[in-house]
């Protein structure tokens, strides 16, 4: 075959692959070609269907895709799956040869898929997301050179594809004529378990054949036996609620985590890689099928109390219990959600700055913030960046030049009301409740922090004196509670009343609608949080839906103040400058938000928490909850949501700039 | 504090909420009667919060749920959800902050705008401790209370002067009203208000002007 050489080429990382398979995870792995280059190596198996230009979206942005070649081959009659990256090839340099490899589709039989969704937009490119059996899914396969149809035709010719009746964009797979056969078969497939950790690339004995297309079986693959000493699963009869469950599961593909985290295991266990990602190495590796009790013991003895929904499964190991987290969340930031670094210091800084004081790849800068922050001191040189304050292609020069022009156009500002007398301020009822708000306000904001300390504290009165600048600045939006604790780390920080009124504007054109009157932006923002809990929990979901929760009010001064009240000073200062960097997406504060909420949902859901119970609770959280580990989790469930999680917040949700300005996304993140 | 599981021992369960101008000392007179604290620089309520305290009333086991919310008006459309289930209210102002009582009227409108238009409702004066800065005399406070039948009292939430006395004194009121209607209603045959349950108060002008309010 012609292609016979390219492959080999692609895939001459499988040394590798394969010796990892062989080292990590030698007691899974029966099959007897360890070294193992491409499924056409193999005796007998035939090329079906190439494709190349085939594309995952590991982030939001699709500019950082990963393309590979999209392959169908036939082997024993059973027809196979697979996705290759190209080796050293990508849109974005960032991507480690480790991230790339993650996402590798090895050799999938179709016995194991249960359903294709195709999604053929006018706009934007076609892809497919392949569910297997067991509710797992891979990521969307993006067809950049168009041919999902054509994918889809050929895959029936070889194995029995029925649409759904349901959606007319999802082809079942092995599709049986009752609801009984298809949950015994989802249920009882026990190789969907070896696929998902990569292991069954080939069929794991001889006992494979082609009875096992899925349609003539009754159901119950006959590789049961191969595969029950792995001690997976029991025998189960039908239950409708768990059929239910796989249907939820396929519904939103991403929880397709399953399979990557499984894929991503396998490679953690690999140690062939030379330039690896430090995030891979020190995880703690669990092979699949451990995984899946552990999960079953630890909601057992995190909860007690029943579930709504669950009754009889605390022995059964399940990935789709309707309660059970569909993300597996204890796990998912492990695979995702980068350690965090230590703060990024002075020098490190500078080598970001070309001679004359430009910020040469912003984006690389705000990928180190995100990633660790900033040690102190320089936050005050940062900060202004992140805020917007300052462009990051500005000199050094012309910085100082619009700080000296900055400062003077303050003084004017703050000239406006400084000039009101006792005489007009008597007939000036707006600007007497604006001063006696704010007044009221600075004398009760961190005063127990050293900065703001003591009686006829300076600071204290910056502070006054600049939200009050700021309602004539900003007249139209006043001065609304909750801002002050918004300047408080910012004056601190910036220890300059001009430049941190400076910078405090900047921050208040992206959320300003936090506070405006008819409470939209705040409203925006939980509706999309609830979105998102529905994308990434929705057990969660559902079980707000059914206790009336579902305006989320409880995580209103989350949101209101971005959690400046649930940290303590110097955390809060972190996450802000994470928050800020807006480098996975704008609207990490959300994904915070579900972080926090998944971190607590069997405490909520078992002692069956109902509105009052859960906002005290959540007030109560204060102070309780570790930083780190939640910046880690929000950004693994960011990248898990991908484009789904981007596309549950409507545009313009703040802290988007508003959209009359025509910015919904960052400049750095358009598709090209 | 017995977690967060509602299943304490109690009779009933009564939510007030406090409200009124920022800074009149709301969430200290709440932390006053719930943890016998005070705190001068305690920071402004974001959103909304509450706390628990059980106390006896002629017998009854009450569990008081006290709900606290932000001052100002930007935030009331969002705190307004809160106001459900409300079954008695303290209306707070600062006796050293006139505008603060001249708002009384606005919060009492938007008050009877969101509860059972029965609710038991106190006027509270706060920070009566600072009688050298007094703007608001007792005697305006209390015949603006009288006017619109509201029970009154000037509150210390720093000294804890007459805090204990004005919550249980619209408990009381709540649970008079209450057990009364259990009665009544018992007569009429429609069985009583099951023990434990949260209570709405309806229709109930006439019991409350009976009951007489307040202790002047």
């Amino acid at each position: 075959m012609s292609m016979e050489s390219s492959e080999l080429h692609d895939l001459s990382d499988d040394a590798d692959y394969a010796a990892s398979q062989q080292q990590g995870s030698a007691s899974m792995m029966r099959c007897d070609s360890e070294k193992r280059s491409s499924s056409s190596d193999h005796d007998g198996a035939e090329l079906i269907y190439l494709k190349d230009n085939v594309a995952i979206h590991p982030t939001q942005f699709a500019s950082e895709r990963i393309s590979g070649r999209l392959k169908l081959t036939k082997q024993d009659s059973l027809l196979f799956l697979s996705w290759i990256p190209y080796k050293g090839q990508t849109s974005n340099a960032k991507l480690s040869e480790k991230d790339r490899s993650l996402y590798t589709i090895t050799a999938v039989p179709f016995t194991e898929v249960r359903s294709i969704r195709r999604h053929t937009p006018a706009l934007g490119w076609q892809y497919v997301i392949v569910v297997l059996s067991s509710g797992l899914a891979f990521p969307p396969l993006y067809f950049y050179n168009g041919g999902v149809r054509e994918f889809l035709a050929i895959v029936k010719q070889h194995v029995f594809l029925a649409r759904s009746a349901e959606d007319a964009n999802v082809f079942i797979v092995n599709d049986f004529q009752s609801p009984l056969q298809r949950t015994l078969s989802s249920l009882e497939l026990p190789s969907t378990l070896p696929v998902a950790s990569g292991q069954s690339i080939y069929p794991l004995d001889g006992g494979s054949s082609s009875e096992n297309q899925g349609r003539t079986s009754a159901g119950v693959d006959n590789r049961v036996s191969s595969v029950s000493r792995y001690g997976l699963r029991k025998q189960k009869s039908h239950d409708p609620a768990r059929d239910l469950s796989i249907h939820l599961l396929e519904k939103f593909s991403l929880v397709t985590k399953f399979a990557r985290e499984t894929t991503t295991q396998l490679f953690s266990e690999n140690n062939g890689f030379g330039s690896v990602d430090k995030r891979w190495n020190n995880q703690p590796v669990h092979s699949y099928p451990e995984k899946l009790s552990n999960i079953a013991e630890e909601k057992y003895h995190e909860s007690p109390h029943s579930y709504p929904v669950d009754e009889h499964d605390e022995e059964i190991p399940n990935v789709v219990d309707v309660p059970a987290d569909p993300l597996e969340f204890n796990k998912l930031s492990l695979v995702w959600g980068k350690p965090r670094q230590p703060p990024m210091g002075s020098k490190e800084f500078t080598a970001f700055l070309d001679y004359e004081g430009r910020v040469v790849e912003s984006k690389a800068l705000r990928e180190r913030v995100f990633y660790g922050g900033i040690e102190h001191l320089l936050r005050k040189e940062v900060w202004p960046f992140l805020l917007g304050y300052h462009a990051y292609d500005s000199t050094y020069a012309e910085r100082e030049y619009l700080r000296s022009v900055k400062q003077m156009e303050y003084a004017t500002l703050k000239q406006q009301w400084q000039s009101i007398s006792p005489e007009q301020a008597k007939r000036f009822t707006k600007y007497r409740e604006r001063k006696g708000l704010i007044d009221k306000d600075v004398v009760r904001t961190d005063r127990s922090f050293e900065y703001y300390e003591g009686d006829d504290n300076l600071n204290v009165n910056s502070m006054r004196d600049i939200l009050l600048t700021y309602s004539f600045y900003n007249f139209d939006l006043g001065y609304c509670q909750g801002m002050s604790d918004y300047l408080s780390p910012i004056l601190f920080v910036m220890e300059d009343e001009s430049e941190a009124f400076w910078c405090f504007v900047a921050l208040m054109e992206r959320l300003g609608p936090n506070f405006n009157r008819d409470q939209n932006g705040m409203h925006t923002q939980l509706f999309a949080l609830s979105k998102l809990v529905e994308l990434l929990d929705s057990p969660l979901h559902e079980y707000f839906k059914q206790n009336d929760c579902l305006n989320y009010f409880f995580c209103f001064r989350w949101i209101l103040i971005q959690f400046k009240r649930e940290f303590e000073y110097e955390k809060t200062m972190q996450l802000w400058e994470v928050l800020w960097t807006q480098y996975l997406t704008e609207h990490l504060h959300l994904y915070v938000c579900v972080a926090i909420l998944k971190r607590y949902r069997s405490k909520i859901m078992g002692e069956q928490m109902d509105f009052d119970t859960l906002l005290k609770f959540i007030n109560e959280l204060s102070g309780q909850i570790d930083l780190d580990s939640t910046i880690r989790d929000a950004e693994a469930l960011c990248i898990c949501a991908g484009e789904n999680g981007a596309a549950s917040i409507p545009p313009g949700t703040p802290p988007s700039l508003p959209l009359d300005e025509g910015i919904l996304y960052p400049q750095d993140d358009d598709v090209l | 504090m017995a977690g967060y599981r509602v299943e304490d021992d109690y009779d009933y369960l009564f939510k007030v909420v406090l409200i009124g101008d920022s800074g009149v000392g709301k969430s200290n007179l709440l932390s006053r009667f719930t943890k016998n604290e005070f705190n001068l620089e305690s920071k402004s309520t974001i959103g909304v919060e509450f706390a628990t305290r059980t106390l006896a009333v002629e017998g009854k086991v009450i569990k008081a749920q006290i709900w606290d919310t932000a001052g100002q008006e930007r935030y009331r459309a969002i705190t307004s959800a809160y106001y459900r289930g409300a079954v008695g209210a303290l209306l707070v102002y600062d006796v050293t902050r006139r505008a603060t009582f001249e708002n009384v009227d606005r919060w009492l409108k938007e008050l009877k705008n969101h509860t059972e238009p029965n609710i038991v409702v106190m006027l509270v004066g706060n920070k009566s401790d600072l009688r050298h800065l007094l703007a608001v005399p007792t005697e305006d406070g209390k015949s603006y209370a009288e006017q619109e039948s509201l029970c009154f009292m000037e509150t210390s939430a720093l000294e804890a002067t007459n805090v204990e006395d004005a919550f249980a004194e619209v408990l009381t009121q709540i649970y008079r009203i209450t057990s009364k209607k259990q009665v009544e209603a018992g007569e009429d045959g429609n069985g009583s208000v099951p023990k434990g349950e949260k209570i709405e108060v309806k229709n109930d002008v006439s019991a409350l002007k009976k009951l007489g309010c307040c202790s002047n």
